[in-house]
């Protein structure tokens, strides 16, 4: 059982990786995040092997695209985040997830009055935020993000009516999207 | 100025990767006009990431971390692959999958004012381009599944608005709708829909099937 990473911990390791190939800062990487992503995987249903071996993958990647990171742009944990999530897009259906290339949009503009909030920060109270989340709230902040289905599905799946799927999404994201500051 | 954004189910499906390919192309490209929802996408990454943070850990198998450990020596440092710059301002994640620029696309007749290109199909999920001079009517029609619309170039009109480009309309199964290009350039847009569309009149009954509607 790890415990949770302060946020900049993370980050820190990665541009180790990033910089010089540091083989012992991948290592405690991977012991923080390769559980977490096969967790992850698990829950959007891949099989106990193929969540194995997602998850290492998912690390080699974090490896080979370590000099991508930007951690004035995204923590460890979210931008670990999107390359499990396109791993499994590519390896569980064979789809690309079609993304912006950054260097497309430098400067980007930062909308709103968030601009001279720090990341770290910003995710730091995120976190926060999202543990003081209600239970039936993070209940469907999670579905959403880790299960594939529709909001008319995981109303079926609660047993609850579709629109208080929709309110309950609603007042959490509200809540994680002001946790990060600026606009909504 | 963009009008019409995705709404907070679509950019979240995008942002987790529910959405499937083509859905997601047309969040992208709307994310190339928009900076708006670029910032909302990296809001919706950050909780993703905290929602990974957060996951109760599920161990490897022993000898996991040695065993990605050897492979490091073996695989390549990636390198993300230049994007030439468009010379007609197509958003690059578009170019990907036009292999070039709109202005290079070669369009298919579809009538003498519309014409279209497909850029893929996944079962009954299709993504193409349309095409209409000032004035074309799409005519009325309606869907078995869901249509989004895009504006690449130029604008058009129905009953719900204006779209100009970037703005996004959704039309869900069994909305009707009657788009007419606005005057001045062509209107091109992407398109994707998720079930065949039905016309209303019967020449284009006759003919959908025929364009792989």
């Amino acid at each position: 059982m790890t415990r949770p990473a302060e946020v900049g911990e993370m980050d820190m390791l990665l541009g180790r990786v990033a910089a010089n190939q540091d083989r012992a800062a991948f290592a405690a990487l991977f012991g923080h995040f390769a559980p977490r992503i096969k967790a992850y995987l698990l829950r959007l249903g891949a099989p106990a092997a193929v969540a194995e071996e997602l998850a290492q993958e998912a690390l080699l990647n974090a490896w080979r695209k370590a000099r991508l990171f930007d951690p004035a742009k995204a923590s460890a944990a979210t931008w670990l985040f999107t390359i499990a999530r396109n791993l499994r897009i590519d390896a569980l259906r064979r789809e690309k997830h079609p993304e912006l290339d950054p260097e497309e949009f430098m400067p980007e503009p930062e909308a709103g009055a968030d601009a001279g909030l720090m990341l770290a920060e910003k995710e730091g109270r995120l976190r926060l935020a999202l543990k003081e989340l209600p239970a039936d709230q993070i209940q469907v902040v999670e579905l959403s993000f880790f299960a594939d289905k529709p909001h008319s599905q995981i109303a079926l799946e609660l047993g609850i009516p579709l629109g208080t799927v929709k309110s309950r999404l609603r007042l959490a994201m509200g809540r994680l999207k002001r946790a990060m500051g600026g606009e909504e | 100025m963009i009008a019409h954004h995705p709404d907070e189910a679509l950019l979240i499906a995008y942002a987790s990767g529910a959405a499937d390919e083509a859905a997601s192309l047309i969040v992208a490209t709307h994310m190339h006009y928009c900076a708006i929802c670029r910032m909302r996408g990296k809001k919706l990454e950050a909780i993703g990431g905290g929602l990974l943070e957060g996951l109760a850990p599920q161990p490897l198998a022993s000898g996991a971390l040695e065993a990605t450990l050897a492979k490091l020596d073996q695989v390549t440092v990636f390198e993300r692959p230049r994007r030439v710059p468009s010379r007609d301002g197509t958003p690059g994640v578009l170019r990907d999958y036009l292999g070039g620029d709109l202005r290079d696309v070669r369009w298919r007749r579809m009538g003498p004012r519309l014409s279209y290109a497909p850029l893929f199909r996944r079962g009954p999920v299709a993504a193409r381009l349309l095409r209409g001079t000032p004035g074309a009517d799409s005519g009325t029609h309606s869907h078995q599944g869901t249509e989004y619309t895009l504006v690449l170039a130029g604008g058009y009109t129905d009953a719900t608005g204006s779209y100009a480009p970037g703005d996004l309309q959704v039309m869900e199964s069994g909305q009707r709708h009657n788009p007419v290009a606005d005057p001045g350039e062509d209107c091109i847009n992407l398109a994707v829909t998720t079930g065949r569309l039905t016309f209303d009149s019967l020449i284009q009954k006759i003919a959908a099937p025929l364009f792989g509607f």
